[in-house]
């Protein structure tokens, strides 16, 4: 993909390489800063990772200084699903569901072991190994369960992708 | 214990005494699973709650269901233990008496595949509605297409 | 959202994903203007099937799974299950072990019932307290941290004691935490919460629960000393270091919401008086009796009840002379109090659901094992 598609290769442009950018490149190297910066997630909690979901929006790592405003809670508003906690089968229907609501863009942070890769609850008969086997996934964090620092490593690893145009569904500006 | 006695005493010949490991608890055995019903109705007069009902299967015949009685002021705990067929998994339901047992006994319904009779509302409760199986039962094996249903429409 | 039957009755979906809820919990409530006529609560979205993994597991390595039933007191089931183990096993546990066990379920109970402030303060809209409640929090699982690596799920205790032994400055770092939580909780929650009008017109008279209604959902813990039933496992049948320890059950009279509060405020100074007592009492001498990884339990029935920060928890193990148990049926106290929201409900305001569900506090990974 990336030789198809030279725009994979630039990253952080400087004020002289936007001036002289051509227009369609322009305007999506401003859509992706403006993206990358408003990131409002749902937070898709079920289980012990969302009780370290509260500290990342809370005072000691405060996820509000990267743009991530916890507001609304509704997938009609969200760019992001913070989905941490395991997954059974009753409720990935319903994750399926918010995530089909959500506008475009859309991205997915699976947070925790059991949203990576089944973890802990690998030999269970109701849960899912790893959310990505329902929707597509940009970022794992691995733990179990991740510190709150961890999800903002995962947030400011999302805003790279989305600054450098690498996520695959939605490379320049076309949504597959 | 002083209230076993007089259950038993309602009761003669019903309840066999089974030795028990924990302090506290008595442990009676009923062979006759018609007459659940009445035992547990007069063990309520010295029992305040049903505190669990567990239910082990030992396959290739029985499942046995425990019913742990406890009470919020004495130390006391008596355990009725009912062994049923598993081919024909059916006993009656408790839940006119203790009505914490309504819950439990959909669990023993969605994980066991009891059916409780005259249960008010017996449907599955942990698992969705569509689950194929019973999962606790020792027979059931957690195999690859197990773990990959998800009820969704889509292939791994 | 749809119109069933008369004209104004409608029946709508709050859940399972919903913000005030404490997790994913669903309700199928039934609405005649403002007032909820039927209540029909829906669990098992974390439905992991605890119960069935420990038929395949080694005792030893089942321990990660039990920290992940109840997240927010994660301690004291793991306490609960190796005390089961140990029963069964006939092991005896060192006093230094005991004392520390004791300790950590104490600050445990701290945590959980901190994070319950700051839920009813968010179900309420009350922000502010829920930050003030995760900010206490946090101070507690620094400590927390430094004693057993982990935040959330400590992995602490292991058959026959604890894997480690509290680290050396660990009183002297306490003993301020302790000295801040219980100034905090006595002298700037009240403005916010208990002595706030506001939070009082919300709380007061909101979900009473009765003698006879405890009675009949086999409720325990916190939620039944609200109604003045002095019920606690830590009195009534010491384990642990329980009985060497001087506390007082507490208990109060309304049963509402607002009682249920003031039972878990109280409970927080309880719990601190008993981490003095204890710090002071401490032991010195091993922190483990030592248990092989693997080991077999001849066939029998093991029944161990214990007091967590949400009712009595209770294990029921049956073994086979095996390395794995043949059955472990594990009694949550949450499940119980959920199967009572459907009649407890009944009869308030919609805007009343998010009081009474905070108030009982529920944790869905406990309800649905």
């Amino acid at each position: 993909m990336a030789e198809e598609h030279g725009s994979n290769e630039f990253s952080y442009p400087g004020m002289s390489e936007i001036l002289f950018m051509k227009a369609e490149k322009f305007i999506e190297t401003v859509m992706n800063w403006g993206r990358s910066r408003s990131l409002w997630p749902l937070t898709f909690g079920t289980k012990c990772c969302a009780m370290e979901m509260i500290p990342f929006g809370a005072t000691k790592v405060d996820a509000d200084r990267m743009g991530t405003l916890f507001v609304g809670d509704s997938p009609r508003q969200a760019d992001l699903i913070l989905c941490s906690g395991t997954i059974s089968k009753k409720m990935a229907r319903r994750l399926l569901n918010a995530y089909e609501q959500m506008p475009h863009p859309k991205y997915v942070i699976a947070v925790g072991a059991c949203n990576v890769s089944g973890g802990l609850f690998h030999d269970s008969y109701n849960t899912i190994e790893g959310i990505d086997r329902i929707i597509p996934t940009d970022v794992f964090i691995p733990g179990c369960p991740p510190r709150p620092e961890m999800f903002m490593d995962a947030v400011i690893v999302l805003q790279k992708l989305i600054r450098e145009n690498k996520i695959k569904r939605y490379q320049n500006g076309v949504f597959g | 214990m002083e209230s076993l006695d007089r259950i038993k005493g309602r009761f003669p010949s019903m309840l066999k005494d089974v030795p028990s490991t924990n302090d506290n608890e008595a442990v009676v055995e009923l062979a006759d699973k018609t007459q659940l019903r009445k035992i547990v109705a007069e063990a309520k007069k010295y029992f305040d709650l049903l505190f669990m009902l567990m239910v082990v299967d030992r396959p290739p015949k029985t499942f046995e269901m425990n019913y742990v009685l406890s009470s919020y002021s004495k130390k006391d705990l008596l355990t009725i233990r009912v062994n049923i067929d598993r081919d024909e998994a059916e006993i009656d339901s408790i839940a006119g008496i203790f009505t914490s047992a309504e819950w439990e006994e959909r669990e023993a319904y969605d994980l066991f595949g009891i059916d409780f009779r005259h249960h008010p509302d017996q449907r599955r409760i942990l698992l969705p509605e569509d689950w194929p199986g019973h999962p606790l039962r020792k027979d059931f094996e957690v195999t690859e297409e197990v773990k990959n249903w998800t009820g969704l429409d889509m292939k791994f | 959202m749809e119109a069933t039957g008369s004209t104004n009755r409608i029946t709508i979906n709050i859940g399972p994903v919903h913000p005030s809820t404490h997790g994913v919990l669903k309700f199928v409530v039934d609405i005649e203007g403002d007032t909820m006529v039927k209540v029909e609560p829906e669990i098992g979205f974390v439905h992991r099937g605890v119960e069935k993994m420990a038929e395949g597991r080694n005792y030893n390595s089942y321990t990660p799974v039990i920290d992940k039933l109840d997240y927010i007191a994660a301690l004291n089931w793991e306490v609960l299950y190796a005390s089961v183990v140990e029963k069964a096993l006939g092991v005896s546990l060192p006093p230094r072990a005991v004392y520390i066990r004791t300790l950590m379920c104490e600050m445990q109970r701290i945590m959980s019932h901190l994070l319950f402030v700051g839920h009813v303060g968010e179900d309420l809209g009350n922000t502010t307290l829920f930050m003030w409640g995760f900010r206490e929090r946090e101070l507690l699982m620094d400590l927390m941290e430094s004693v057993s690596g982990g935040r959330l799920a400590p992995m602490y205790v292991s058959m026959g004691g604890v894997y480690y032994d509290l680290p050396k400055d660990f009183e002297s770092r306490l003993l301020p935490v302790l000295h801040t939580i219980e100034h905090r909780v006595l002298n700037e929650y009240k403005a916010l919460s208990y002595e706030n009008d506001l939070f009082i017109a919300r709380t007061k008279g909101v979900g009473v629960i009765s003698r006879e209604f405890a009675y009949k959902y086999g409720l325990t813990g916190p939620n039944i000393r609200g109604s003045g039933i002095a019920r606690d496992l830590r009195k009534d049948e010491p384990y642990l270091a329980y009985d060497k320890l001087d506390f007082d059950v507490v208990t109060e009279k309304g049963g509402d919401a607002y009682a249920r509060f003031m039972i878990r405020i109280n409970e927080i100074l309880e719990s601190i008086k008993m981490m003095r007592q204890l710090v002071k009492d401490m032991p010195a001498g091993e922190v483990k009796t030592k248990v092989p990884w693997f080991f077999k339990i001849p066939p029998k029935y093991t029944f161990v009840r214990q007091e967590t920060p949400r009712g009595e928890a209770a294990m029921y193990m049956v073994t086979n002379d095996d390395t794995k148990p043949y059955r472990l049926k594990i009694r949550s106290p949450s499940f119980y109090v959920m199967q009572a929201l459907r009649e407890l409900m009944v009869g308030h305001k919609v805007a009343d659901l998010v009081a009474i569900l905070g108030s009982l506090d529920p944790v869905p990974g406990e309800i649905d094992r």
